[in-house]
């Protein structure tokens, strides 16, 4: 798995100017640095999921959010995921923080954009599993999006182990660290037509944001 | 007879897991499986008897979860818990009439330390002790630290198993497929840290089953001089129907097993997925096998949070500059709590290719001890290499060897008694190598054979301590040649002997030999080659000094260490352009350009060219200013941008370091043009576009009071009102932590009124700002500056 230039670039706020030489050799070290430093590591786990109102219910996790119930309503099963790509670009980013603050930046961006390769590459194993089984998915959903309270990161947290089995812990607010890591919900539906593609950039409801994909293309 | 000495005599059988029996029996997932200790004792107690009558030797009580964080808010404490735990254990074993050894179980306690993670080490270690104390007060036999992914988080466990038991203790950690600890330590690393402490065993427990645990084992037992603990899974996590389940049959899982035993592992046991089944086949399995005689391995190793560095044939660098002796730039840097310029000190020594980093911090108007626990904790988050504890104060030995994460080199002890009597039992304690100076109460000896002596006296005393030969590092002192001519060979001779006769490794303080001489590198550079010739197993030098690094270089290719001379080409080829000359190709570049182009080291050289012939407030107001503010335009112009504006932001601190620097030259300390106070506030941890901004301030002349992340309102308050200032900084990334920034500023309006609030950071917004009560809203690094410039610089 590469970093994704185009991603690390957006995460910049590039906005297609010239990157001279210098620039240029950042990003590259900065890339090969992060790959060389990270380690890439997810757990998932699959429960069956029922929603009532605003209400979700997984196995024993309950969670109670209009925006996630919207997103899993007619789900069978949903999945809990958490990644990680480790604790290489924290390290990086500190480091680079005192020496290179261009370069520390650049390393925010990159790792940004790697753990979201890496999380994409899981989901589409995930979807692959699914279509198996003739399931389908659903955009992934996170703790923190809409009114999805960020406190159930605690609960996904155990249910997953996160600690034991990737290194991820949570800080007092709900943090995670190493910072470079996702955790979300997706679910899986039998009917395809009700599975969804849009990226999840484009639910957010920020849409002044200077990161925001630009509508068209892609 | 304890555990550790029964292991030797007879392979020792852990039970196997507890979560997996208590699942079947009905836990739900969240639930804490300590909790049972007390409202179905009668379930944990059957569990025990399971597998006692199933043949274990060594019963692991149900206390892995408990600590103060998971037990927050569930109405029992950690010693009820504990305790409880220990006694159905003690229960179990005293009605099943079998010869079993109770163990405390100590889990991780699920967080992430410092510099991390927001648990400080002393938190940690506090959140361990009560569980140890009342774990040995219950009756157990044995400490068990297991399924620990964090050296540092082991260390903290063991060292509150050390101070509140007298109880052996065995580690065993989780690996990943690649051999390593989830925090990227390798398994010598860990090793060496928990080997360092005198831990009486260790391990491997969890993760994989006996499969692929068994690959990790020749590792083990090449490094490992203690005895070895395995308790893997019954093979790997299968998810079915929602529940995690473990599918490796017991005859299967005790076939491998056996055959781990048979490889010399003593004490063997099981993790998840494991029931007393399959304990009763591996016990069964391995009826008749006698456990193997640990053989001591002779390593010397010294070892940071990812790695070891191995003291052998290959002499190794130890670099020297992080020390005030004799700098005035690096004394101001410690007086003014600069830890920043430390850091740099060490980023650019690893990147010159040192292997390990001398840290010494004394001076005596500052706080050594508070100095060096600062300076340990702040390097462990920005380098890799081991630390070399560098001090003559005990106190603040022993802070920076308790906080360090891993088995540092601790420099130094003497000949002196006091010495020894001060230095050993830490080093006993911690775990460390030891610099060995030969010197003693009669000073430094004149000969080779006086300083022999004081190194066969400090061998022999620290046998006292069980702190073998192989944990000494011998240094017989470089002596200036310029007031006495066998003041080399003296050393030389006595080194030869040490390192060869003694086997005892060696160090230098190579630059010494030269004091008081004109163009000393060339003494010590040829000095250095001599002595490595001679068996020098560490040099500590600069390795700043291009001459020295290439001696070192050109004598391991020379001596045979270095495999096809790989590591001198890659040295040669590797050689960034030194920026003490002119750059090469920048020739004539002003520092104008080099600061738009983004070159941080033609900006410097370009700066102090510049001030040979101008006013350093003209270079900055003809040069520096201009190109900041073109770059700043074009950025917002997004002509530019982030990376861009950053490198010249780097580029223009060069600048004006030089310019700092040629001030203090003349004796000028220039004012800035006002103080802000930063902060990522309280529940925050993401401070990137925070230290941006200090970077940008800096460098339009603003003195920045940094106070970090997750920095809590009362203490923004009491910075703002200190330093007097007119403008404070905030950041914040999350949608949660802009309620603790909405805090911050109402104490900030209440408490000062007159102090302006700017805010940024991924969620807000200009309504947000707004909504919030800030004064400014930057929704970008540039933003801050025009605020600032306009608030406070308006002439």
């Amino acid at each position: 798995m590469q970093v994704d230039r185009a991603e690390t670039l957006r995460y910049l706020g590039y906005r297609g100017q010239e990157i001279d030489e210098q620039t240029q050799q950042l990003l590259d070290e900065a890339a090969a640095e992060l790959e060389r430093e990270s380690l890439p590591k997810s757990v998932y786990q699959e429960y069956p999921c029922q929603v009532e109102g605003n209400q979700i219910i997984m196995g024993n996790f309950t969670v109670t959010s209009a925006n996630l119930a919207k997103n899993l309503k007619g789900c069978e099963y949903v999945v809990l995921l958490a990644a990680t790509i480790g604790r290489g670009a924290d390290f990086m980013i500190k480091k680079y923080s005192v020496v290179n603050i261009a370069k520390a930046a650049i390393t925010q961006a990159a790792g940004a954009a790697y753990i979201e390769s890496y999380v994409d590459e899981v989901e589409a194993k995930i979807r692959q599993e699914a279509l198996e089984r003739g399931l389908y998915l659903r955009p992934r959903f996170s703790p923190g999006y809409g009114d999805f309270p960020l406190e159930c990161q605690k609960e996904m947290f155990e249910i997953l182990e996160c600690s034991k089995r990737i290194g991820v812990a949570l800080t007092e607010g709900n943090l995670m660290m190493p910072s470079k890591s996702v955790t979300a919900l997706i679910g899986l539906t039998t009917k395809e037509r009700e599975s969804c593609q849009m990226k999840t950039c484009m639910q957010c409801e920020k849409t002044d944001c200077e990161f925001r994909k630009e509508e068209s293309g892609a | 007879m304890n555990v550790i000495e029964r292991a030797e005599k007879e392979i020792l059988f852990f039970d196997g897991a507890m979560g997996t029996m208590l699942q079947k029996r009905g836990l739900q997932a969240g639930e804490l499986p300590e909790v049972w200790n007390i409202t179905k004792e009668d379930v944990i107690l059957d569990i025990h008897k399971q597998y006692l009558e199933a043949g274990c030797s060594i019963v692991k009580a149900n206390t892995f979860g408990i600590n103060p964080f998971k037990l927050k808010d569930k109405g029992y404490s950690c010693e009820e818990l504990t305790a409880q735990g220990i006694k159905l254990v003690k229960r179990a074993i005293a009605e099943t009439g079998k010869d079993a050894y109770a163990a405390l179980d100590i889990g991780s306690l699920g967080k992430l330390l410092e510099p991390l993670g927001d648990l400080s080490f002393e938190d940690a270690y506090a959140a361990f002790c009560p569980v140890c104390a009342a774990g040995e007060q219950a009756g157990a036999d044995l400490c068990l630290i297991e399924t620990m992914n964090d050296t540092y988080e082991i260390k903290a466990a063991v060292l509150a198993a050390k101070e509140h038991t007298s109880l052996p203790i065995i580690v065993t950690m989780v690996l990943d497929e690649n051999g390593k600890l989830l925090t990227g330590a390798d398994l010598e690393a860990a090793a060496a840290m928990l080997e360092g402490l005198r831990v009486d065993a260790i391990g491997l427990n969890c993760g994989f089953g006996p499969d692929v645990m068994k690959e990790f084992l020749p590792k083990l037992r090449e490094i490992c001089s203690l005895p070895i603990v395995l308790n893997p899974n019954a093979g790997l996590p299968v998810v079915v129907d929602g529940k995690t389940s473990y599918l490796v049959e017991p005859e299967e899982f005790a076939a491998v097993m056996k055959e781990i035993a048979l490889d010399g592992v003593s004490i063997l046991g099981g993790c998840c997925g494991t029931t007393p089944a399959h304990i009763r086949a591996l016990v069964d399995s391995c009826k008749g096998i006698a456990p193997l005689a640990i053989t001591e391995k002779n390593r010397s190793v010294v070892s940071s949070y990812t790695h070891a560095v191995v003291l052998d044939d290959r002499p190794k660098i130890i670099g020297e500059r992080i020390n005030p002796t004799g700098k005035p730039r690096f004394k101001q840097a410690l007086r003014e709590r600069d830890l920043e310029y430390i850091y740099k000190e060490a980023i650019a020594q690893q990147e010159m290719g040192a292997h390990i980093l001398d840290v010494n911090v004394g001076l005596p108007e500052i706080d050594e001890v508070e100095m060096m626990r600062q300076t340990v904790t702040g390097l462990q988050g920005i380098t890799d290499l081991p630390l070399q504890i560098d001090t003559s104060d005990v106190a603040a030995m022993e802070a920076a060897m308790r906080l360090y994460n891993g088995k540092p080199l601790i420099n130094s002890v003497n000949g002196k008694q006091e010495s020894m009597d001060a230095v050993f039992p830490l080093a006993a304690k911690y775990g460390g190598m030891i610099v060995c100076l030969t010197l003693d109460e009669n000073g430094i000896p004149k000969t080779s054979r006086g300083r022999i002596q004081i190194a066969e006296k400090i061998i022999k005393e620290a046998e006292k301590y069980g702190i073998q030969k192989k944990d000494l590092l011998i240094d017989t002192l470089a002596m200036t040649i310029s007031t006495g001519q066998d003041n080399a060979e003296i050393t030389l001779e006595a080194l030869d002997y040490v390192r060869h006769t003694l086997g005892v490794h060696t160090t230098l303080g190579v630059s010494n030999i030269s004091f008081g001489l004109p163009q000393r590198e060339k003494i010590n550079t040829a000095f250095f080659t001599i002595a490595l010739s001679r068996g020098l197993s560490t040099g500590i030098i600069n390795p700043g000094s291009g001459a020295m690094m290439a001696a070192y270089y050109a004598y391991c290719a020379l001596s045979g260490s270095d495999s096809q001379c790989s590591d001198y080409i890659n040295y040669l080829s590797g050689q960034p352009d030194q920026p003490k000359t002119v750059p090469s190709g920048t020739k004539e570049i002003t520092l104008f350009e080099a600061v738009v182009k983004g070159l941080a080291a033609s900006a410097g050289f370009a700066a102090k060219k510049e001030l040979e012939i101008k006013e350093p407030l003209d270079v900055i107001d003809q040069a520096l200013i201009p190109a900041l503010d073109q770059v700043g335009q074009g950025f917002e112009k997004k002509t530019l941008f982030l990376p861009q504006l950053l490198m010249s932001a780097d580029a223009a601190k060069a600048g004006f370091d030089a310019i700092k620097e040629h001030l203090k030259a003349q004796g000028d300390n220039s004012e800035s043009k006002g103080t802000i106070v930063i902060a990522t506030v309280k529940g925050d941890i993401h401070d990137i576009g925070k230290n941006i901004v200090k970077v940008l301030l800096e460098n339009y002349g603003f003195q920045v009071i940094d106070l970090g992340k997750d920095v809590p309102p009362e203490l923004v308050v009491e910075a703002a009102r200190e330093h007097k200032v007119q403008l404070v900084g905030l950041s914040a990334l999350m949608t949660t932590t802009v309620a603790n920034m909405e805090l911050t500023i109402q104490m900030l309006k209440k408490e000062l009124p007159e102090c302006k609030v700017m805010v940024g950071g991924a969620v807000l917004t200009q309504r947000y700002a707004d909504e919030i009560g800030a004064d400014f809203y930057s929704k970008d690094a540039m933003g801050s500056v025009r605020y600032a410039n306009e608030l406070i610089a308006k002439p």
